[in-house]
Parts: structure tokens; sequence; C-alpha cells
């Protein structure tokens, strides 16, 4: 019966009406997106006050192996410094930063500024990224590469699947190393991604789930 | 520049006082969420009677109401607001149906 409830649902946010890489919607638009793994759990709502600028609130989770949780709570800003528009490609350059509080195995102010560099066409996506992740005693600050292809080019109105592949590094955090290969299905203002991270470690191997919202 | 380009379309092309359509070819959008903000705009446009985008052509369509002067400033603005660039517009006598036609041939061609 569960099992039935959760097929149906993902079937109702597939069916529901994605940028790959963006962090903000279009202008007067929220954005609502959550990743979740074993080892962090990220949530994040902002509104694109403009076509360049969000704000919203974020709360980060962060479970490493062998040690206590700590829970970042913080107000978030997203920026589009820059963007080139290329005839079959588009190019973006973010700067995003939250700052708020932290609690558990960590306690205290709590602060993550970052950078994005994103490349995307219609057919492929690359992607490397940066952020600190800081509170006091705490220092998991990570980096990432992510690249992916559409299994075919579909229309406005149809949903797209693509393959895409994380590597992501995380100092003082166990796993340190996170590779995950999954599959992201993307609707016009909806994208739902399935991976497994670090699929050939048995010890370390866990399901991930990230999906993205907005109107 | 744009804007020179936009009066020069208007005065050289006779279609645009008897314009069904503004047809642009936009750079930069790729994806979904591209599109969306771009409809989004361009829904807000009152001489508009609908939208259609074309991610695999690149391609923005606005059909008119009848009887109005086709607004490519307002129009050719609204792209460049949602952040785009657009490489061609112009307005044309064909309604969406038909310009969807024409891509549809294009790609069984």
């Amino acid at each position: 019966m569960f099992k039935q409830r959760i097929v149906a649902l993902l079937f109702v946010l597939v069916s529901m009406q994605a940028h790959a890489a963006a962090l903000m919607g279009f202008e007067d638009s929220y954005m609502f997106k959550t990743e979740a793994s074993k080892y962090s759990q990220e949530l994040m709502f902002n509104y694109a006050f403009s076509v360049r600028h969000a704000l919203g609130v974020e709360v980060m989770r962060m479970s490493p192996k062998g040690k206590g949780e700590t829970i970042m709570t913080g107000l978030n800003y997203t920026g589009l410094l820059k963007r080139w528009n290329l005839p079959h490609a588009q190019a973006n350059f973010w700067f995003t930063t939250s700052i708020g509080e932290a609690n558990g195995e960590h306690d205290g102010f709590s602060y993550s500024p970052g950078i994005q560099l994103d490349y995307e066409t219609t057919r492929v996506y690359f992607l490397a990224k940066a952020r600190l992740l800081r509170a006091p005693g705490m220092n998991n600050d990570t980096a990432a590469i992510q690249g992916g292809f559409a299994f075919y080019e579909a229309g406005f109105d149809e949903t797209q699947p693509w393959f895409v592949i994380e590597a992501k590094t995380t100092r003082n955090f166990n796993p340190s190393m996170q590779v995950t290969p999954a599959l992201r299905l993307i609707n016009k203002n909806f994208f739902l991604e399935l991976g497994v991270t670090n699929p050939f470690d048995r010890d370390e191997r866990a399901a991930k789930l990230n999906l993205m919202f907005t109107y | 520049m744009k804007k020179l380009i936009i009066v020069i379309c208007l005065f050289t092309s006779p279609a645009a006082f008897a314009a069904n359509s503004i047809k642009a070819t936009v750079n930069g959008m790729v994806c979904a969420f591209c599109a969306k903000g771009i409809e989004k705009k361009l829904k807000s446009l009152t001489e508009g009677k609908a939208v259609f985008v074309d991610l695999k052509s690149r391609v923005v369509v606005l059909e008119l109401k009848e009887g109005v002067t086709a607004p490519l400033e307002a129009f050719s603005a609204a792209i460049t607001d949602a952040g785009y660039s657009i490489n061609k517009v112009e307005a044309v006598p064909q309604s969406i149906a038909d310009i969807k036609a024409d891509i549809k041939g294009k790609k069984h061609d």
C-alpha cells in the first residue's frame, strides 16, 4: 500500500509539469528544492524578486558517518552574477549564501557562501560549484562537479529524461567523496532526480532523491 | 543597437502593420525553465492572444489580437527582461498554428 502511494506520488509529480542547474526561477516565481540522501538533507525555498536575485530560507541537515548531526537553518540569497546567452547554449555564474544558526553537534552562527558555474544546451549539461559550510568548530566546505546528457530532445511540454553524474567532496566529512549517478526527469517547471551515492561501495551506498519545483 | 534593429524591422517590413504574430529566435533559451519565464512575460502583453515556444528551434511567437499594431519593442523588451537575448525578431502574417506546422514540416524534412 505504502509502495503504491509512493509510486502514485512520483507519477503525479512527474506528470506535473526545470533548468537543470538553476538556483532560482524566473522573475516573480517561487522555487522549492530538496536534496535528500543518507548523509545530508537540504530544503530550500526562495522567491525571485527580479530576474537576477532571489531571497529565501534554507535548512541543511548534515549527518556524517560516525558523528552527530548538525542542522543549519538560515536566510538564503541567490544572485545571478553573469549570464551568457549563446545561440544554442546558456552559461551562468551564480553566487549564493545562507546566514543563520547551527544546532546539534555544532552550535552557533553559521554561514555558507558559494559560487556555481554552469553550461547547458538542450542535450548536455555541465556544472562546477564550491561552497563553504561553516559553524563554530565545523568546516564542511564542499566542491562538486556535475555533468549529464539528455536521452533525446524534448518539446516544451514533454518530459525529458537525463542521465547525470555528480562527484562531490566535503571536508571533515565521512564519506568525504560522494559519487552519485542519477536519472533526472524534467518537465516544464519541475524536476525529479533519483540516484545512488557511491554505488560500488557496499558500506557507503545510499539512495538520493532530489526534487525541484518552480511556480 | 537592438532598438535600431527593431525600428529597421518595423519600417522595412510592410507585414508589420498587418501582422498576425511576432516571431523571434532567442539565444540562451535551452531549457523549460527559460521558456517558462519568457512565456510568463509575454503573456502579460495586452496585445497578445497566445504564446508559443519551441525549444529546439529557439523560436518564440506571440500571436496578436485582431487589429492591434505589432508591439515589437515591448515584445523584445519582455524577452530581454526575462534574461535572454534576441537573435532575430519580425512581425509575420502567420498564426501560431501556421508556425507550428512550418516547424513540424521542417522537422520531418
